[in-house]
C-alpha cells in the first residue's frame, strides 16, 4: 500500500516536472513568433516603446488580392507536390516489398540523393537540362512542381519505408495471398491502410519544408509564379511591420495544416478502434 | 498416388542447396510434421508447397494437380505463419471474412462461415476486437480461424506455437490437433520441437541438412532412429561409441556404428539385478536432475558417462556419489550409423 502511494507521488511529481520541462521548452520556440506578432501590431518601433498600437498591417494585407494568390499558389504547390511524390514512391515501395526485397538498397541510394542538393544547385540544374527542349518539361510550372517533388522526396521515402517495415508488410501480402488475393491487390487493401498515419506524417514534415521555401520558388519561377515566401520578398522593402505580419499568417497557415493533418490522423485512429 | 507428392523437389538459393531432392508423398486427411533443427529446410519446403517460394527442380502435385507453377493465391492452401501476420486495421471477424470475400461468396454464407469459425477456434465475444488487442493466443487462434474458414486443401502451419508461452502451447497443441480431425484436413505442420511433433503428429518427417533423414509414425521414430542424427535429435538417447558400449556392457559392438539407449528404459538399483536379458553394471551418481514427473541421474560407469531417466517419486532417490546398479535391457541397445561428426544429445 504504501509503496502504491509512493509510486503515485513519484509518478506525479516526474509528470509535473515534464509539464514544467515541455512548457519552457515550447515558450522558448515562440519566442521568435511572439515577438514578430507584436512587432507586427505597431505603427513604428524606433525607441525604447512603440510609438502606437495598429492592425493597418493585417487589414492591408487582408484586402490584398495578391497575397491570397499566393497563398493558394503555395497550398497547390504543397500538397500537387507531395502528392506525386507519394503516388510515385508507393509505386516503388510495392516493387521492393512484393517483387523484389533487393530493389530497397537503390531506393535507398536514389532517394538520398536530394539531401545532398542544395536548393540553387537544384534549381539551376533543372533549369539548365530543360529549358528550351520543347517538351512538357521545359514548361516553368512542371519544372516547379517537379523540383518540389525531388525536393520532398528523402522525407516521403524514410516515412513510407519505416512505416511499411514497422507492420512488415511482405509478411502481410503473403497472408494475403494466400488468402486468395493477388499482390498489388493485397498492397492497396491490406498495407496501404496500414501506414496512412505513416504517410501523414512524412507528408505535413514535407508541406512545411515546401511552404518555407523560397529559393526554388524564386530561382524557377519567380514572379510568374509567386508563392508567399516569394510574396513576402517582394514587400521586406515596403514595411518591416507589413513583413512581420506576413510570417505571422504563413506560420498561422502551417500551423492550420499542422492542426489539420492531426485531426485527420486522431480521427482515423479513432475509427479503426471502434 | 498420394494427395500431396514432392517429387524429387530442390530448392537453392545461389549456391546453397537448402532442399535437396525431397521426395515424398502425403495422405489425405494426416497431419504430417516436418521436425529438423534451425537451417535445415521445413519451412522452405513449406513455402514451396504454398508457392511463395519457388522450386528450383522437381514437381508439386496436390490432388493430381501439378501445382509446380501456380501462384500462391490460386492454389487454396491456407497457412498459418510463425507472426500470426493478421491485418492490423481489421477486426478478428474483418479478418477471418477476408479469403471468403476474395472468393467472392455471398454475404450471408461469409457470415455464417465466419461465426463458425470464430466460435470453433473458441474466440466467440473478441469478433469486433483489433489484432493488436489481443493476447499472443488468441491472434494465432484468429490466424488458424482465418487460415480454416476458406476450406483449404491443405493446411500449413509454419512454426504457429513458437512465439506463445508452455501452458497456451500445449492447450493449442490439442486444439489445432482437435479441429484438424474434426474437418479432415490435410495439415502439414513445422517444428523444431521434438515433444510438439510427437503429441501432434500422424507422421514425422525428420529433416536434416535439407534431406529427409528419416519418416514415420511418432512411435517408430522414437523408438527405431534409423541414424545417430535422428537418435539425437527425437528423444535424448545416450549415444555411446563401440568402447564405450564394451567398456560399459563387456559387449562389442560394429566399429562405425553408435550404440542408443534411451535413458528410461534402462533400470537403477541399490542391489544389482537378476536379469539375464539386460546388461547389467556397477555406477556412480554424478548428478540428478528433476525434469516434471522424471528424475534424471548422470550415470558414470568404467568412465563412460549415461543418462537414466527414472519417475519422480519421494522413494528410492539416491544421493550423488552413491554407487548403484543399471540394468540396461540388450533389445533397447540400438546399433546404428555413426554419423561422421558426433552429434550428441546434450545431458
Amino acid at each position: 500500500m504504501s509503496a502504491n502511494v509512493k509510486r503515485k507521488t513519484c509518478n506525479e511529481s516526474t509528470s509535473l516536472g515534464a509539464k514544467i520541462f515541455l512548457g519552457a521548452v515550447g515558450l522558448y520556440l515562440l519566442i521568435p513568433f511572439l515577438v514578430t506578432f507584436v512587432y507586427s501590431l505597431f505603427v513604428e518601433w524606433t525607441d525604447i516603446l512603440p510609438s502606437g498600437f495598429t492592425l493597418r498591417n493585417y487589414i492591408e494585407l487582408f484586402g490584398n488580392a495578391t497575397f491570397w494568390a499566393s497563398i493558394g499558389r503555395t497550398l497547390v504547390l504543397c500538397f500537387a507536390s507531395v502528392i506525386i511524390t507519394i503516388v510515385l514512391l508507393l509505386l516503388a515501395m510495392y516493387a521492393v516489398v512484393a517483387i523484389n526485397r533487393r530493389l530497397g538498397n537503390v531506393m535507398q541510394f536514389i532517394c538520398m540523393i536530394p539531401y545532398a542538393l542544395q536548393g540553387v544547385i537544384l534549381s539551376i540544374g533543372i533549369i539548365s537540362l530543360y529549358t528550351g527542349t520543347g517538351t512538357i518539361l521545359s514548361n516553368r510550372m512542371v519544372m516547379l512542381f517537379g523540383a518540389y517533388a525531388i525536393l520532398v522526396l528523402p522525407y516521403i521515402y524514410q516515412g513510407i519505408r519505416n512505416a511499411l517495415n514497422a507492420i512488415d508488410a511482405e509478411m502481410l501480402i503473403q497472408a494475403a495471398e494466400m488468402l486468395g488475393c493477388g499482390r498489388f491487390r493485397a498492397y492497396v487493401q491490406v498495407v496501404l491502410p496500414n501506414i496512412v498515419s505513416g504517410i501523414l506524417v512524412s507528408s505535413l514534415l514535407a508541406e512545411s519544408i515546401i511552404f518555407g521555401d523560397f529559393v526554388l520558388a524564386n530561382n524557377i519561377a519567380g514572379t510568374n509564379y509567386q508563392n508567399i515566401q516569394v510574396f513576402l520578398q517582394a514587400n521586406m522593402d515596403t514595411s518591416s511591420g507589413l513583413s512581420s505580419a506576413i510570417v505571422v499568417i504563413i506560420f498561422l497557415v502551417v500551423g492550420a495544416v499542422t492542426a489539420l493533418v492531426l485531426k485527420l490522423q486522431s480521427g482515423a485512429r479513432k475509427s479503426e478502434k471502434e | 498416388m498420394s494427395y500431396i507428392e514432392f517429387k524429387n523437389v530442390v530448392k537453392r538459393f545461389g549456391d546453397n542447396t537448402v532442399l535437396d531432392h525431397i521426395d515424398f508423398g502425403i495422405e489425405k486427411g494426416d497431419l504430417v510434421t516436418l521436425l529438423g533443427p534451425s537451417g535445415c529446410g521445413k519451412s522452405t519446403l513449406l513455402r514451396c508447397l504454398s508457392g511463395l517460394e519457388a522450386v528450383s527442380e522437381g514437381q508439386i502435385i496436390l490432388n493430381g494437380r501439378d501445382i509446380t507453377g501456380v501462384p500462391a493465391s490460386k492454389r487454396n492452401i491456407g497457412m498459418v505463419f510463425q507472426q500470426y501476420s493478421l491485418f492490423p486495421n481489421m477486426t478478428v471477424e474483418q479478418n477471418i471474412a477476408f479469403g471468403l470475400k476474395m472468393q467472392k461468396a455471398d454475404p450471408a454464407v461469409i457470415e455464417k462461415r465466419v461465426q463458425e469459425a470464430i466460435a470453433m477456434v473458441e474466440l466467440t465475444g473478441k469478433e469486433r476486437s483489433y489484432p493488436a488487442n489481443l493476447s499472443g493466443g488468441q491472434q494465432q487462434r484468429a490466424a488458424l480461424a482465418r487460415s480454416i474458414v476458406t476450406e483449404p486443401d491443405v493446411l500449413l502451419l509454419d512454426e504457429p506455437l513458437s512465439a506463445i508461452d508452455a501452458k497456451l502451447r500445449r492447450a493449442l497443441q490439442s486444439r489445432i490437433r482437435e479441429i484438424q480431425q474434426e474437418l479432415g484436413l490435410t495439415t502439414i505442420f513445422v517444428t523444431h520441437d521434438q515433444d510438439e511433433a510427437m503429441v501432434m503428429s500422424d507422421v514425422i518427417q525428420l529433416f536434416h541438412a535439407g534431406r529427409i533423414e528419416q519418416a514415420g509414425s511418432p512411435v517408430q521414430v522414437y523408438t527405431n532412429p534409423v541414424s545417430e542424427f535422428a537418435a539425437s535429435f527425437i528423444g535424448s538417447y545416450n549415444l555411446l561409441r563401440a568402447d564405450e558400449f564394451r567398456a560399459l556392457t563387456g559387449d562389442m559392438a560394429d566399429d562405425g556404428r553408435v550404440v542408443a539407449i534411451r535413458p528410461e528404459t534402462i533400470g537403477i538399483s541399490a542391489e544389482p539385478p537378476i536379469d539375464d536379458a539386460a546388461y547389467v553394471a556397477e555406477a556412480t551418481v554424478v548428478r540428478s536432475v528433476p525434469r516434471g514427473n522424471v528424475l534424471r541421474y548422470t550415470l558414470d560407469a568404467s568412465g563412460v558417462e549415461f543418462r537414466v531417466d527414472t519417475l519422480f517419486r519421494s522413494f528410492h532417490l539416491f544421493d550423488d556419489g552413491e554407487r548403484v546398479f543399471v540394468a540396461i535391457p540388450k533389445h533397447d541397445c540400438l546399433h546404428i550409423p555413426a554419423e561422421a561428426a558426433h552429434a550428441r544429445a546434450a545431458a
